[in-house]
């Protein structure tokens, strides 16, 4: 995927993004950094297809890709179950029901909630409600995955195994992961790319590939190497 | 047992309150009827009470019900577009605003002297708590799960039947709660115009200045609004059971 | 002058002695030439502050009286006996009309001979709850016509349907009815044998034994007003008109014509316990009240 000098205004008068360029190989896990307000959700949305950029253009290879999208809260619909809200966009696609349960059921089991199929949104705990998110996500196999600050309101020992899973489920499946955060450690931790935008504007002020060996465990958060990683992007974000 | 204690004991605490007043002189008979009175009444002419009683509920439950339909798809409409909604909402005002009465002549001219004019006036009176919080619950979707929904390619009718409306439920049975008891209200009033029912009874009562059975009309007409607000919640436990914090205390 | 003017002319030279404190007269519809002599009796002239309260469909003037809502106020004849025996102390005082001007209206048309002739078909609009309902229900039955609520002084419907007969008041509905192209028939209720006083007006017990000498200055000077009144309308029903525009001042004008042979009588407002008497017999006949009891409690002549 191509971003050419892609540029967003609100409102006629608020400039979120100034011709930005970007590119995006296949099966890249890219972390997408900044401070609050610098139009890194902006960026996703349009990504995602759900707003049109104001000038320049996006290109994707091939031109349709299945595309999923995490937002920050798990936004479940709460009057269905596990299973119902999982199979949702096979369902939305047109997919009958035995099939799309069939598939809903295998992505359950992959994020570790089969025992939870038959449970509301009100009775799961908030790490769970964001595990069915994922997995809703996943039930397409979505080449592309779109996730918006997806673990911010989780408590962290959630959002380490969290992590964890995300980068398991990402190696297994080849696909190509934007993951905007706002949290050094965790686009260090989770990208082997990242990019850190400016406070405003939209400007790339870093884009590194961040050197850490592909099979990342719990282990990995106290290892130097991990510091390294996050200072150059601590510093990258600090400029101004 | 447990449920129905609460609201018993006020009554009973009023009802013998009540009583006292009017036997000790306290309170005019004449003006207020004494429970005993009102029980009296409810006894002697329960034949005429009964048969009142259906007329005003069959009336008040049909005129409910189309309210009920033709509420939510009011809404559904004037949810459809801002340019809509701007344009005719203002005229589903007119629902809420119109004294009954004073189109009385109106409804007699449109539908006659008869069960008709009564369901019209229970309509009239009951559609715009309706149309008013389903346009709200409907308007008040979670912009991002609209978004999940586009991101999925869901046409804007699927989108209104697997998120809009659902969502939706709880605001749009608070309307019903408010307009089951505007239906039986209207009905009434209905009655005043068109003849039969409690209203009727009301009325004949009112001019032969027996309290006491326009009380136990009355009193008969408040079980009424009471039945219908019961079924609401009803389907209220049954459809939010597992997801709105209002049924899970 | 007689002997009632008299007193009345005593009573206004003590009266204007005296301080006037705010007094309510509720009127049981809106401002119309059946309450012309309240609107222009001199209260003033008697020592008297007067606010007249005119009402509307269905207001409760003998409760308003009994509550104490109002001092005084207008009420029917049959409403006070029906009252009193329900323990609400109401006394009459002045009766405006010696003759009840209530009725029945049919069209023309239908060459309906007597009363009983209108609920041998068609749609009669009547409420049901008043007596003479009742003795028309008794007397021929109502399984031949369609009962319908009184529209309440509206004749559109009335207008509208050859085969509709309504309740009216004998010099104001047909009128209206004529004036709008519709010729009618029109059947007094006491034609029934149903008479009772209509448009009286009446004060509480207790406003009575209270103060006597307050209820003598209000009947003279409403009597004073009626005499007015029934010699020259025409500022009273300027005053009115203003207060009610839903009637027109020709109208006024006709219907205040039409109903003095209701009201003239050389003691305007007097009343006679034979009248009672035989009133209270026939709402006990009817169960409107559970037994009769004597007139001399309903009425006195001031």
């Amino acid at each position: 995927m191509r971003l050419e000098r892609v540029r967003r205004v609100f409102d006629n008068h608020l400039v979120v993004i100034e011709g930005m360029d970007l590119s995006v190989d296949a099966g890249e896990f890219l972390a997408v950094l900044g401070p609050s307000g610098c139009g890194k959700s902006t960026l996703l949305r349009m990504i995602a297809g759900l707003s049109a950029p104001d000038g320049g253009s996006i290109v994707t290879n091939p031109s349709q890709v299945q595309t999923a999208f995490v937002f920050q809260d798990a936004h479940l619909l709460p009057w269905r179950n596990t299973l119902d809200n999982t199979a949702l966009p096979l369902e939305l696609m047109g997919i009958g029901r035995d099939q799309r349960y069939h598939q809903a059921r295998a992505v359950l089991a992959q994020v570790g909630l089969a025992e939870a199929e038959t449970r509301y949104p009100t009775q799961l705990s908030g790490g769970m409600r964001m595990r069915v998110s994922l997995a809703r996500a996943l039930v397409t196999e979505p080449r592309l995955l779109l996730m918006d600050e997806p673990f911010a309101a989780l408590d962290e020992i959630t959002r380490f195994h969290l992590e964890v899973q995300l980068r398991e489920l990402w190696q297994r499946r080849g696909m190509t992961v934007i993951f905007v955060t706002h949290s050094i450690s965790e686009a260090a931790f989770l990208a082997n790319r990242a990019v850190v935008l400016a406070r405003r504007g939209g400007k790339i002020r870093l884009d590194r590939c961040i050197d850490l060996p592909p099979q990342r465990t719990n282990d990995l958060r106290s290892d130097e190497r991990l510091g390294h990683e996050m200072k150059l992007l601590m510093g990258a974000m600090e400029e101004e | 047992m447990k449920r129905f204690l609460p609201p018993l004991i006020p009554f009973v605490a009023i009802t013998l309150a009540l009583e006292f007043a009017v036997r000790s002189g306290l309170v005019a008979g004449y003006l207020v009827p004494a429970p005993s009175a009102v029980f009296r009444a409810l006894l002697d002419s329960r034949d005429e009470l009964a048969a009142a009683m259906a007329k005003t509920s069959a009336a008040a439950l049909i005129g409910f019900a189309l309210s009920t339909l033709a509420g939510i798809t009011i809404a559904v409409l004037l949810s459809s577009s801002r340019a809509i909604q701007r344009a005719f909402y203002p005229y589903a005002v007119f629902f809420q605003t119109v004294p009954v009465i004073a189109i009385a002549p109106l409804l007699v001219i449109w539908f006659g002297y008869g069960m008709k004019t009564v369901i019209a006036a229970a309509f009239i009176v009951s559609i715009f708590p309706v149309i008013a919080n389903t346009l709200t619950g409907l308007l008040s979707t979670d912009p991002a799960l609209r978004d999940l929904f586009r991101l999925y390619g869901a046409s804007p009718g699927v989108t209104l039947v697997k998120l809009r409306f659902p969502a939706a439920l709880p605001q749009i049975l608070t309307g019903l709660r408010v307009a089951s008891g505007l239906a039986v209200i209207g009905a009434i009033v209905g009655e005043f115009i068109g003849g039969s029912g409690l209203g009727s009874v009301v009325d004949v009562a009112r001019t032969q200045q027996r309290v006491d059975k326009v009380f136990a009309a009355v009193l008969l007409a408040s079980v009424l609004g009471l039945g219908l607000f019961g079924l609401i919640n009803v389907v209220s436990a049954v459809t939010l059971r597992h997801w709105h914090a209002s049924e899970q205390q | 002058m007689n002997r009632r003017t008299f007193v009345g002319a005593c009573s206004a030279i003590l009266a204007s002695c005296r301080k006037p404190s705010r007094i309510r007269l509720a009127l049981n519809w809106k401002p119309d030439p059946q309450f012309g002599g309240f609107y222009a009796a001199p209260y003033s002239k008697h020592g008297l502050d007067v606010e007249i309260l005119p009402g509307g469909a269905g207001t409760p003037t003998v409760q308003m009286i009994g509550a104490g809502s109002a001092e005084y106020g207008v009420i029917s004849g049959d409403e006070l006996v029906v009252a009193r025996s329900r323990g609400n102390d109401v006394v009459a005082l002045f009766a405006v009309f010696q003759n009840c001007p209530q009725g029945i209206m049919a069209h023309a048309s239908r060459h309906l001979a007597s009363i009983g002739d209108v609920v041998k078909e068609g749609t009669l609009a009547i409420q049901r709850g008043l007596p003479y309902a009742r003795i028309l229900e008794k007397k021929y039955g109502f399984d031949h016509v369609k009962v319908v609520p009184s529209p309440g002084g509206d004749i559109s419907a009335f207008l509208r349907d050859e085969e509709f007969a309504q309740q009216c008041f004998v010099m104001s509905e047909p009128l209206q009815a004529r004036h709008a192209g519709v010729d009618v028939t029109v059947f007094p209720v006491s034609d029934l044998g149903y008479n009772p006083y209509t448009t009286v007006l009446a004060t509480s017990g207790a406003q009575l034994k209270g103060d006597p000498d307050h209820a003598k200055a209000v009947v003279a000077a409403v009597r004073e007003g009626w005499r007015t009144y029934l010699n020259d309308p025409g500022s009273t029903n300027t005053r009115m008109h203003e207060l009610n525009p839903s009637m027109d001042a020709a109208t006024f004008a006709e219907v205040a014509e039409a109903q003095k042979p209701f009201i003239e009588q050389e003691d305007l407002g007097v009343m006679t316990a034979d009248r009672w008497t035989t009133l209270i017999g026939q709402l006990a006949e009817l169960g409107d009240i559970p037994q009769v009891f004597a007139a001399q409690d309903c009425f006195r002549n001031l």
